[in-house]
């Protein structure tokens, strides 16, 4: 048995960014620049011997004698799950574990590290920028395999620090505006969010299992959510029916900013503009399914009531997000403006699948958050690839790319129609999903079928943007195509090998993922019937 | 379900198979792109394996015997439907209110094999394989094309693996999927000219027209869903589960219908969401061939064929009749404004695009006819009492020969369009080298010069009213700000009368003059390019012809007789030119409606339409082809035009006996294909000559007076008002010593004989606000682009500022006050030692008053 496997999953992109970090922290700027592809390449082994750990954990052959099977974990258990005493007075414990909601997200995170790696493969000052991405990596896996909430909020923060300094470093123009707007803003929402935990912590009953001596109260998430199980099997709220109403909207907050939802995603067009190409795949990525991630791990699982009573809100939120952000990329001019927006336009879709109370709707969340994983990624590829070639954002400043960037224009048009959602390509069945919970649950509710029309014409919309970019990026142009005025005469180059080849990589699994969804989908859809067996259906009603 | 294979019918080998039907173009894509990468400009890979277009007729050509094997087994056994569904695609789970547990739901992928599936298998295969062997003729003999055919055949493969999957599917998640993917190739291949914008501005409208449709689709889909926990047609077609429906919720059942149906629209580019198609127009001619006629633009019929097993349920008796007059009225109103709009073309593809469209609406008022009849007659053996039905031999006749009618349609358009696609191909190709042959152009001047056409139009206005760009600059920039911007540009040329552009063209055009690249236009700028412009058109620089235009050719009879011939017969196959293909279906499609109007008035309307439609196809048609081929040639292109290459001549010999051999397959029992046990083929009347017999005096001496007299109107109407018209008013003669094939003497000598005899003025007409509404497609376009402009773009551009100032200004406006209020809080932090001391010595007091007030 590995249960340990998790220490070093975390710990050691973490040690190794650290230890990288100090080495080079005090040498001269040419001391730095002779190291970086020594550490760029340290940088891409650790990435890819950590995607190698998880692949096997996802073949199963990581645990012994006994095969990992993630498609039919019961709900609440947990492989390679390990728990070691850390502040023994406050019951803080290093506790950590993969179920079939955090493991997607953990190999999401370990595939997306190399390719961010290669995608960027020259990038200014590498002797700083890759271990940055290695810590990144594991906070982000720290924030996912976390089954102690002290531990989770500590994690969720640092990821704040490597992509802080990211977007100040890397990033463009108003990088210090952005780089501080998304810090702020996002750790303004995590106080909340920490507020609630910390009421939580205190509002428990006392003498939990993992409890510590002195405050006699847990931080672990296990026993927190198996305690509301309990609850709710008596027909009680978990902490009383106001407590846990104030503790849902208190949590909610932080996460609904990280995911972001409208009217909270304000810091992430500016955050993404401004940030570097590999900061943006990450962010894009895995950051704001950290939002998502949270919402399943710890509201819905600890306040299922509450879930049930905002239901409407929660729909609400997600429909907005959907709608709004999809009009806002049409009356964007900026490209990577108008794909981070897209994002929040696809973050609706996990809102709503969540709001469906189905498990349809939930798996539909599910893979949206790991479609997108994958899908986002590319886009913001391709935005950088954009920005570094022709040194411009905005839409229309090259046009006729079909022509003198083969590859970048096929990359585009690609990663475009994934996001748009193409049947075959992962993002649809995500979207197909969704469409059919939210159209049960509104014809359960006797709403019209009108109430389809509006989130089934961002469909259009969505294509409409899409479209209309590529119209004056790919196409267009003439036979005799002047490069754009920004190259200053330079020849309009493609994009570089290395470029290509993270992009190859991106569109096989976007394809992988679309024929076959049932790869990631099975165990995402075990996890939710758990779920919903276990803990949700008493209070939907069931008899 | 899938995964449980819910057939019990014993799988035919050739079932087996059939998934390789739509699998190996499937492979082949990959296959053609990364060889065409790898070997392009290599010699072998183009002169012998013509760029991939050698492996993608192999693959086609495997395609077409897979199903030809299938077809034939199907038409063999009679075996109703045959399915195979042992996949399963993926897996999910519902809870139904009041369950004390999930429940799975699974998604399925399988074959499905029926009659309407053999027909459209048939068609889709074998046109796939003739417009690939035309296209080998017609792209890889043109150096624009060179070393990017490859790009061509690979998507053309990819296409046809999309609509041989919609045909064989057995889901309408799984029609839906290979639905999407052909709206991709199209889009892909419209805009496979990409360096021309307006291929770039056609590509978008179409892939954006269709995805409206295609909005309301999925919504009809999930509601179909809901109605029946899948979309299987195994589930949703099973009787039990119709009649459970139709118990609870028939009018949802219709609503879930009738959004599919606007899927259907789109698709089929029908009315309202007719204005892709024309401009779809802007791709390679085999793609016009295959995708925008023969085959990608029959889904939306598809789709409405496929909803028949509603419609013929005796538990639904009644309840869809309303969508059924829907769908017929849409198809007559798109049928007479197609036709119309086809009378003031001169561009040949757009003649023959609408009419695709207009064709395409006779089979949607002949679906809708014969929904109508399946809905609202008992023609099942026994009434939903379990009674005897009194009426069944009639009523069943009659919805099963309605329904063949709207089918057989769809064959013969598909056969007789696809070939006029392709002999218009030859034309506008011979044509264009003809023009490369006596101008010697360069390949650059393919696209003509690089000066858009509009600005060569403001050059022209202002010399002709000597107006110089200074004046003119200051008469358009009311601000006086020196620069003007897009907008009041698009004004001045609004003003000038010289064009209406949507935002996308403004901007294209701006760019094109705008030096400094500031989005804004200066004098010097605009100066200096309407300078250029004027000093190339003056030296005839400006290149000007155009390859499709009907007013290019003339006299091609004698040049190009296979082609003449391929496009005579199409023409008057689908002009319902008696014992020809089209004929035997149209007449059909006439009949039936008009029976339809006897039973419910309100479908008068669409049989007036499809009647007065009919003259209308005579016309256009006829001018058509009376433009192109007869007469004498107009201008010395067309006198110089050759006979076409071997590649381009196959198909379209092959498919002219298609269109002429409808007689037989009319005699066959075509025109009643069902998989019924009432009708087979050749059996019913005494094999084919018993057929051949019914046929002609179920059509030339129906016994029943009404449908008599209307056979007889419909043909007077199709077959002499309308070609008598254009007779007399286009064509003529061929010149002194142009010899034309025997079988046109006729028509040459008739076509002469009536234009000298009858002909006349038609200007009148052809200078009427009608005529100028006509060739503007009565402004649907233009509307829609305005709709685009005022509506979605103002109101998208309006929520980016709204998000902007409004939701980021609120965030902005927190973060500012609590900066000032932490400046405030630092103005505080002095230096100086004397404030610091006063600050601790109020703290303290503060601090003790506060201990103070909460001990005592």
């Amino acid at each position: 048995m590995m249960d340990w496997i998790s220490i070093p999953l975390v710990g050691f992109p973490l040690v190794a960014s650290l230890a990288l970090l100090a080495f080079v922290g005090n040498a001269s700027p040419a001391a730095r620049a002779k190291v970086g592809p020594t550490i760029r390449f340290l940088s891409l082994v650790i990435s890819i011997a950590m995607l190698a750990l998880t692949t096997a954990m996802f073949f199963g052959q990581l645990d012994g004698d006994t095969m990992l099977d993630w498609n039919t974990m019961s709900f609440g258990s947990f492989n390679f799950e390990f728990r070691y005493m850390w502040i023994e007075m406050l019951g803080i414990h290093w506790s950590v574990g993969m179920d079939a909601l955090s493991f997607p997200m953990v190999w999401l995170t370990t595939f997306l590290l190399p390719i961010t790696i290669v995608a960027t493969w020259n990038e200014k000052n590498a002797a700083v920028y890759f271990p940055l991405l290695l810590m990144m990596g594991g906070a982000l896996i720290g924030v996912f395999v976390a089954l102690d909430l002290f531990m989770f909020y500590v994690f969720w923060e640092l990821t704040l620090i490597p992509m802080f300094f990211l977007i100040l470093k890397w990033g463009g123009k108003d990088r210090k505006y952005a780089s501080q707007k998304f810090f702020i803003y996002t750790f303004t929402a995590s106080v909340v969010m920490l507020l609630g935990l910390v009421t939580m912590y205190f509002m428990q009953p006392e003498n939990l299992t993992y409890a510590g001596d002195w405050t006699g109260r847990t931080f672990d998430i296990p026993t927190l959510i198996s305690h509301s199980q309990a609850a709710n099997a008596e027909g009680n709220w978990f902490l009383g029916e106001s407590m846990q109403k104030v503790l849902f909207v208190m949590l909610m907050i932080g996460f609904l900013v990280k995911l972001p939802s409208v009217p909270f995603h304000t810091w992430l067009p500016d955050a993404h503009v401004q940030a570097p190409t590999g900061g943006s795949m990450l962010l894009a990525g895995v950051m704001l399914k950290m939002g998502a991630y949270g919402m399943f791990r710890l509201p819905l699982a600890l306040f299922p009531h509450a879930a049930h009573h905002f239901q409407l809100y929660l729909l609400l939120f997600g429909m907005v997000s959907l709608v709004w952000g999809a009009i806002v990329c049409l009356g964007q001019t900026n490209l990577k403006k108008m794909v981070a927006y897209s994002s929040v336009s696809h973050m609706g879709v996990i809102l709503i699948g969540i709001a469906t109370m189905q498990p349809l709707g939930w798996a539909a969340a599910l893979f949206m958050m790991f479609a997108h994983g994958i899908i986002s990624p590319m886009l913001f590829a391709v935005c950088g690839a954009f920005k570094h070639h022709y040194h411009s954002m905005e839409i229309g400043a090259m046009r006729g790319m079909a022509k003198h960037s083969p590859w970048l224009a096929t990359s585009m048009m690609f990663a475009w129609m994934a996001s748009l959602g193409l049947p075959l390509l992962a993002g649809f069945v995500a979207e197909l999903m969704m469409f059919l919970a939210l159209w049960h649950f509104l014809a359960a509710e006797g709403w019209s079928v009108l109430w389809m029309v509006g989130p089934a014409l961002v469909l259009a919309l969505t294509a409409a943007y899409y479209l209309w970019s590529m119209q004056r990026t790919i196409f267009e142009g003439g036979e005799k195509t002047q490069p754009p005025e920004s190259l200053h005469g330079a020849p309009v180059p493609d994009i570089a090998d290395s470029e290509k080849l993270a992009m190859i990589i991106m569109a096989v699994f976007t394809i992988l993922f679309g024929v076959m969804p049932w790869i990631a989908l099975d165990m995402m859809n075990g996890w939710t019937v758990g779920f919903f067996n276990s803990l949700l259906i008493p209070i939907l009603g069931g008899a | 379900m899938a995964g449980s294979g819910s057939s019990d019918i014993v799988h035919s080998t050739a079932a087996q198979y059939a998934p390789y039907i739509l699998l190996l173009p499937m492979l082949a894509f990959p296959i053609i792109l990364y060889l065409g990468k790898a070997l392009n400009g290599n010699k072998m890979w183009k002169d012998t394996l013509k760029e991939g277009g050698i492996i993608a007729l192999g693959v086609m050509g495997a395609s077409l015997l897979l199903s030809l094997w299938l077809v034939s087994d199907f038409i063999g056994a009679y075996g109703g439907m045959e399915m195979l569904s042992d996949w399963t695609w993926f897996t999910s789970s519902m809870w139904s209110a009041g369950d004390v547990a999930t429940h799975e739901v699974s998604f399925g992928f399988g074959i499905h094999i029926d009659h309407i599936t053999v027909l459209l298998l048939f068609v889709a295969s074998f046109l796939c394989l003739l417009i690939n062997t035309f296209a080998i003729g017609y792209m890889n003999t043109d150096p624009i094309n060179d070393n990017r055919n490859h790009r061509f055949y690979a998507e053309f493969v990819l296409f046809c693996s999309g609509m041989l999957g919609m045909v064989l599917a057995d889901s309408f998640l799984w029609l839906f999927i290979f639905w999407e993917l052909m709206g991709l190739c199209s889009y892909l291949l419209i805009g496979f000219y990409y360096e021309r914008p307006s291929a770039a501005y056609a590509a978008k409208k179409a892939f954006l027209t269709t995805r409206v449709g295609d909005v309301f689709l999925m919504v009809g889909l999930a509601v179909l869903w809901d109605l029946f926990g899948s979309l299987d047609y195994a589930v949703v077609f099973d009787s039990y589960n119709i009649e459970a429906v139709a118990a609870s919720s028939s009018g949802t059942l219709a609503w879930a219908l009738g959004l599919m149906f606007i899927g259907a629209v789109g698709k089929s580019a029908q009315f309202p969401l007719h204005v892709w198609l024309p401009d779809a127009m802007e791709g390679p001619t085999p793609v016009s061939a295959l995708i925008h006629a023969a085959t990608m633009v029959n889904a939306g019929l598809y789709l409405v064929a496929r909803m028949f097993p509603f419609f013929g349920h005796e538990a639904l008796h009644g309840d869809l009749a309303d969508l059924a007059f829907i769908i017929a009225a849409i198809g007559g109103t798109t049928a007479v404004m197609a036709a119309a709009i086809a009378f003031v073309q001169h561009d040949l593809k757009k003649v023959l695009a609408y009419s695709t469209m207009s064709q395409l609406a006779y089979i949607f008022t002949g679906l809708g006819s014969a929904l109508y009849l399946a809905n609202t007659l008992h023609w099942h053996k026994y009434l939903a009492d379990g009674t005897v039905n009194a009426d069944y031999y009639v009523n069943h006749a009659i919805v099963v020969v309605a329904f063949g009618a709207a089918l057989f349609h769809l064959f013969n358009h598909a056969m007789a369009k696809g070939m006029l696609f392709m002999a218009s191909g030859a034309v506008i190709h011979e044509v264009h080298h003809a023009h490369h042959h006596l101008h010697h152009h360069e390949h650059d001047d393919h696209h003509g010069s690089n000066n858009p056409e509009e600005l060569v139009m403001l050059a022209k206005h202002l010399s002709e009213n000597d107006q110089t760009v200074y004046d003119f600059f200051k008469s358009i920039d009311l601000d006086d700000s020196g620069d003007i911007d897009m907008f009041e540009f698009q004004k001045a040329l609004t003003a000038t009368k010289i064009a209406n552009l949507p935002p996308w063209e403004m901007d294209a055009l701006v760019k094109a003059v705008d030096i400094n690249g500031d989005g804004r236009l200066n004098l010097p700028e605009l100066d200096l390019a309407l300078g250029r412009i004027l000093s190339e058109v003056d030296h005839g620089h400006h290149d000007e012809f155009d390859a499709q235009s009907m007013e290019n050719m003339g006299g091609l009879a004698s040049k190009m007789p296979i082609t003449a011939t391929a496009m005579l017969v199409g023409s008057l196959s689908i002009m319902g030119f008696p014992l020809i293909g089209g004929f035997w279906s149209k007449e059909g499609i006439i009949a039936n409606t008009w029976r339809v109007a006897l039973d419910d008035p309100r479908f008068f309307y669409p049989a007036m339409c499809v009647l007065l439609g009919a003259a209308m196809t005579g016309f256009y048609m006829s001018r058509m082809w009376l433009k192109t081929f007869a007469g004498s040639p107009k201008g010395e292109v067309a006198a110089n035009v050759h006979p076409t290459n071997t590649w381009i001549k196959t198909p379209l010999f092959i498919l002219t006996f298609f269109s002429l051999g409808g007689i037989v397959l009319a005699s066959m029992g075509f025109t009643h294909w069902a998989p019924d046990i009432e009708y087979g083929l050749m059996s019913d009347h005494g094999g084919l000559w018993g057929g051949f017999l019914y046929e002609m005096e179920h059509v030339f001496a129906n016994s029943d007076p009404f449908f008599f007299i209307l056979t007889y109107i419909a043909l007077f109407f199709g077959a002499i008002v309308g070609p008598g018209l254009a007779l007399s008013l286009y064509g003529g003669a061929l010149d002194e010593g142009e010899e034309a094939k025997a079988w046109f003497g006729p028509v040459l000598a008739l076509n002469a004989a009536i234009k000298s005899r009858y002909h006349w003025d038609n200007s009148a007409f052809a200078q009427s606000g009608f005529a100028t509404a006509l060739s503007n497609r009565l402004y649907f376009d233009h509307y829609y682009d305005m709709a685009m402009l005022k509506i979605v773009a103002a109101f998208s551009n309006k929520a980016a500022e709204t998000d902007a100032a409004v939701i980021d200004g609120t965030i902005k406006a927190i973060e500012r006050t609590s900066q000032d209020l932490s400046t405030k809080l630092r103005s505080l932090t002095t230096g100086s030692a004397r404030d610091y001391i006063l600050m601790a010595a109020v703290g303290t007091l503060v601090l003790v008053g506060l201990i103070w007030g909460v001990v005592a």
